[in-house]
């Protein structure tokens, strides 16, 4: 019990660190790679794909389905995050080393986040009601 | 001091990616974290229900492996571990996963991410107590107010619309497109184009 503790606080605490010192946490370094002046960060994404890609196929068979299926909500509801990104900076976890980082109008971005998950569960529950194959589950 | 070059952070991302599948036996996946924050309440009764099943179930196993022990002796044992890999077994792992990673954990995670990332800004000399995200982003979005406004309502499109995708950037665009899973590729560029397409837009607002 105690590990799992220690083991997700090592990991956000390397996430946090390793997104900061790429530089996502600050928004005029993102908004230049959004309009593609400089493409340092997405170099930096797209060789953690391919390199985890590489690491991860061994293990391919050991690694739990995630679960991640094409349902009714994968295209609007990336369309959303993709313009929420692109106003806000902030990703589910950008948002927290923009603070980390004294960005103190992050805090309005974290309220609106979770109103935002808030929001989804209620009105998911009672409309939607459809397999989103959500994350860690 | 300057931020990593990109084959520096490809290799860190890349390492925390491979790590939280070693460490946990699962991908990464933040807005996963914050589904179970935000439904701390239904997260806990669920963690008390299955945690009352998983026991019953537990002691139950334990009755029939011994017994089956006492029938057929060493040998069977050995068979009904190299059982393969049914779909009953994964979502007992599933189940076993889910009671023993409560939304306090999640929370945990989402803290420190907080923390790393004021290490990371500390070292890097980037640590600025600021009221506002950036000068491009007030230049984009005018007075304090208005930049705070536009952060919470892009902060909701961001929670809303990764629930409903089902991941975001650590979830589908990392983990997804590492392993190639067809509705994370899709998500991936579908929020990434929707980026780049508003960002262009909000740029053309500058000039």
């Amino acid at each position: 019990m105690i590990k799992q503790y220690l083991f997700y606080a090592f990991l956000g605490l390397a996430m946090g660190f390793v997104v900061a010192r790429i530089g996502f946490a600050d928004y005029d370094e993102l908004h230049r790679m959004f309009i593609f002046a400089d493409l340092r960060m997405l170099f930096s994404f797209m060789g953690a794909v391919v390199l985890s890609m590489l690491i991860l196929a061994p293990f391919a068979k050991k690694i739990p389905k995630q679960h991640k299926i094409f349902q009714p909500g994968t295209i609007p509801g990336s369309m959303l995050f993709g313009f929420g990104w692109a106003i806000s900076g902030a990703c589910p976890s950008l948002v927290f080393v923009q603070l980390g980082s004294g960005k103190l109008a992050a805090i309005f971005t974290l309220i609106g986040i979770y109103l935002g998950v808030l929001l989804h569960k209620k009105i998911h529950a009672r409309y939607f009601r459809w397999d989103t194959g959500s994350c860690g589950v | 001091m300057e931020y990593w070059p990109w084959w520096l952070g490809a290799i860190g991302l890349a390492a925390v990616t491979v790590l939280n599948f070693l460490l946990l036996g699962r991908l990464l996946g933040v807005s996963g974290s914050w589904a179970k924050v935000v439904g701390w309440k239904e997260d806990r009764e669920r963690s008390a229900e299955l945690k009352s099943l998983a026991e019953d179930k537990g002691g139950m196993e334990d009755a029939l492996l011994a017994e089956t022990l006492a029938e057929f002796g060493e040998a069977s044992l050995k068979e009904l571990n190299d059982e393969p890999d049914t779909e009953e077994a994964s979502t007992r792992r599933v189940i076993k996963e889910e009671q023993h990673t409560p939304w306090t954990v999640h929370f945990v995670f989402l803290l420190s991410m907080f923390v790393g990332g004021f290490l990371g800004a500390i070292i890097s000399g980037h640590f600025k107590i600021e009221l506002t995200l950036s000068p491009i982003h007030s230049q984009i979005f005018g007075a304090d107010w208005e930049v705070w406004l536009a952060l919470l309502f892009g902060g909701i499109m961001v929670g809303f619309g990764t629930q409903m995708a089902g991941g975001c950037t650590s979830g589908h665009g990392l983990s997804g497109c590492a392993r190639l899973i067809p509705a994370s590729l899709v998500a991936t560029m579908t929020f990434m184009v929707s980026a780049i397409l508003l960002s262009f837009m909000m740029q053309a607002t500058l000039r």
